[in-house]
């Protein structure tokens, strides 16, 4: 259980402080120009997770996330107000905080298990379980100077959630490490999820709060600007971020977004962004209309002010009504992109489009390697409309190619009668 | 103070920690070295030979034993030395882990200190060996030692709570230290008697520095054969567990805003 009751943090910045007798002294004799400069990274914040509960904190870069993290795991103590925590933590803040490089795995095992309040039996009882799950046991005896990254990552997390946590505290942290590892850290913390602890994450995957966290606390400023269900919560965060967002792209283009700024989703810390989404026909003519069985071309275009390493594009169609048909990415299509600098275009193919009559919304996206970190998401921005033109099918939406066969015992006569036996052979393509 | 019962019951639980951290802190000193841990019994050797040469040889004097008698304040002294200017450092240095996780703080100068005690006493075993040497009898008296180790240690515990957050605030405390440290050698009897001095000196140095007081009872002990006054041995605990007061309600005061300043 987490109860935060009226909880402030201030923080005096550091530049104002005198870090050393020499400037304390000085300081003495120029009273007058110590400003103290102040921070209140929280304001009067309170919130509850009730035991086996599940909460993500989300807002903007500095809107007093991590100092709620912190103030859970002790790490600092609150200006005002009350934290109170019932139960065991597990904080999953930095994956191998206080590993020392000399030391071998086996050491740090221990080393880290001591530093999260583990005592030597405890240790020595799930000492097997850690290994086996961080998949290091050919290399526990070698020195983790000579770990890479992600082996470093996997000890760091396996020694963490071995605390057998009553809360395990999450901070972004499953950025890292490689993706088969990070789908099992994922079903680890589902797994102590559906055991009856209490989980807070603070992510800037809104898909992820919605998907793990029955509740969500939307900070802002330090300010608790909404709280209630997760999916609630992130939609309103959603349209706030991106309403505010269009403000600042208005400034920028505003015409070409002109018919989009209604329902404006779009959201990523933009290092590459998608400038311009184009639709386009078999023979490479801008349309938005297509017929069911065309050939669609849908051309992203992207801006990488920076070199972008090993990015991922993906879609996504979604019904106008919000029945979401598909959302493939380049990662999972295996198509990978070493690397994305400057200006150019993802082509996103399809060659024989199986949509019926009807209006479709079309999403782009940008992520990096984890798929974790957006950055640059348009979720529904885009729409296209299937005709028909020679497509006889009406019913759903969705062509899927098939062949008709009837079995009778009748003698069957090769053409269709269509009013009494049915008697056809169709084949579509 | 039912707060502070609860806290001390918290540092006992996590005593775990400080092994390790001592473990930690003496594998990563030898790990690179090729001598390893025979340094620890090296250094001392050196540092004598050096000392005998300077003091004894170069600068005669009419100390009997020198060898010994400087070895029994050298070691001592470098306990006290290398706890105090490592302690500075373990607050800052381990900046990582104070943000990130959270457990009892004085485990660091804590550990900082066990780690060195631990040097100290290989160290000692060279000691025991010079005192073979050197023909020294073996006394019932010795087992004062581990009383005044202990006396020792609690002044030091209380120096290292004092500067390891003393230099979180100010980064330059670390700085004047270096120079504070080498007066503080030259003024405690390492390498001359104090009943060399004049009576009012030594006076005042047994009052102003405990130090003196805990290297002439080392030395009384291993090395005169006489056992040291009740009433001076407990004038010296009394200012060590004041100072061990002193240094601990300073860190207590001061942990909670760690976090935020390292």
């Amino acid at each position: 259980m987490v109860i935060f009751d009226g909880v402030s943090k201030r923080f005096i910045l550091r530049h104002e402080r005198s870090r050393s007798f020499q400037e304390a002294f000085v300081n003495i004799w120029n009273r007058r120009n110590r400003s103290r400069e102040e921070f209140w990274a929280l304001k009067d914040v309170s919130f509850n997770v009730e035991k086996g509960g599940s909460i993500g904190l989300i807002g903007e870069n500095g809107s007093g996330k991590s100092t709620a993290l912190k103030l859970i795991t002790r790490i600092i103590d609150p200006t005002r107000g009350k934290v109170r925590v019932q139960g065991k933590i597990a904080a999953l803040l930095e994956l191998g905080a206080g590993f020392h490089p000399d030391l071998t795995g086996r050491e740090n095992i221990f080393l880290n298990g001591s530093i999260l309040g583990m005592t030597r039996r405890e240790m020595t009882e799930r000492f097997p379980d850690i290994v086996e799950f961080a998949e290091l046991e050919a290399f526990i005896d070698t020195p983790i100077k000579h770990y890479s990254s992600g082996m470093y990552a996997r000890l760091g997390f396996s020694v963490a959630i071995s605390v057998e946590p009553d809360i395990l505290v999450i901070d972004e942290v499953l950025a890292v490490g490689d993706e088969a590892f990070q789908r099992k850290c994922l079903d680890k913390i589902r797994e102590i999820k559906d055991a009856g602890k209490t989980i807070i994450l603070v992510s800037h995957s809104l898909q992820m709060v919605k998907d793990l966290c029955a509740e969500a606390v939307w900070l802002n400023g330090g300010v608790v600007r909404a709280q209630g269900d997760s999916v609630k919560v992130v939609d309103q965060y959603l349209e706030w971020a991106n309403r505010k967002n269009k403000v600042r792209l208005e400034g920028v283009h505003s015409k070409a977004q002109e018919e989009r700024q209604e329902d404006y989703r779009r959201w990523g810390t933009r290092e590459v962004e998608i400038s311009r989404v184009e639709f386009l026909d078999g023979e490479g003519r801008p349309t938005t209309v297509f017929d069911t069985g065309d050939t669609m071309v849908v051309r992203l275009h992207y801006w990488a002010r920076q070199r972008v390493e090993r990015p991922v594009f993906g879609v996504a169609i979604h019904r106008i009504d919000n029945v979401h048909i598909n959302g493939p990415n380049t990662k999972t299509s295996e198509y990978d992109i070493e690397f994305v600098e400057g200006e150019g275009a993802v082509d996103y193919v399809v060659p024989f489009l199986p949509l019926l009559e009807g209006t479709y919304q079309f999403s782009a996206a940008i992520y990096d390697y984890s798929c974790i970190h957006p950055y640059d998401h348009h979720d529904r921005l885009y729409t296209f409309n299937v005709q028909p033109k020679t497509m006889k099918e009406r019913y759903g939406f969705l062509h899927i190619p098939c062949q008709w066969r009837i079995e009778t015992k009748a003698p069957v006569t090769p053409r269709g009668d269509p009013v009494g036996r049915p008697s056809f052979q169709v084949r579509r393509e | 103070m039912a707060d502070f019962t609860q806290h001390l019951g918290e540092l006992f639980r996590y005593r775990e920690l400080v092994k390790n951290l001592v473990a930690r802190d003496l594998k990563a000193r030898y790990k690179n070295s090729v001598l390893g841990f025979a340094w620890c019994l090296m250094n001392p050797l050196l540092m004598m030979g050096v000392f005998t040469l300077v003091f004894g040889v170069l600068m005669r004097n009419n100390i009997p034993n020198f060898p010994i008698f400087l070895l029994i304040g050298l070691l001592p002294w470098n306990l006290t030395a290398s706890s105090v200017m490592g302690s500075m450092g373990s607050i800052t240095g381990n900046g990582h882990l104070i943000k990130k996780v959270y457990f009892p703080r004085e485990l660091l100068p804590i550990s900082t200190v066990f780690s060195n005690l631990v040097n100290f006493l290989l160290a000692c075993i060279v000691l025991a060996g010079m005192l073979l040497a050197f023909r020294v009898t073996l006394s019932p008296l010795y087992l004062y030692f581990p009383v005044i180790l202990l006396i020792h240690l609690i002044f030091l515990l209380g120096l290292a709570f004092l500067f390891s957050s003393l230099n979180v605030f100010y980064r330059d405390t670390e700085v004047i230290m270096e120079v504070v440290m080498l007066a503080w050698f030259f003024m405690t009897p390492i390498f001359f008697n104090i009943e060399d001095l004049t009576a009012n000196f030594s006076r005042l140095m047994y009052i102003a520095n405990p130090m003196a007081s805990i290297i002439s009872t080392y030395r009384m002990v291993l090395l005169y054969d006489s056992p040291p006054a009740a009433d001076f041995l407990l004038r010296t605990l009394a200012t060590s567990v004041a100072v061990l007061l002193i240094g601990y309600w300073f860190f207590r005061r001061q942990a909670p805003a760690f976090g935020e300043e390292v």
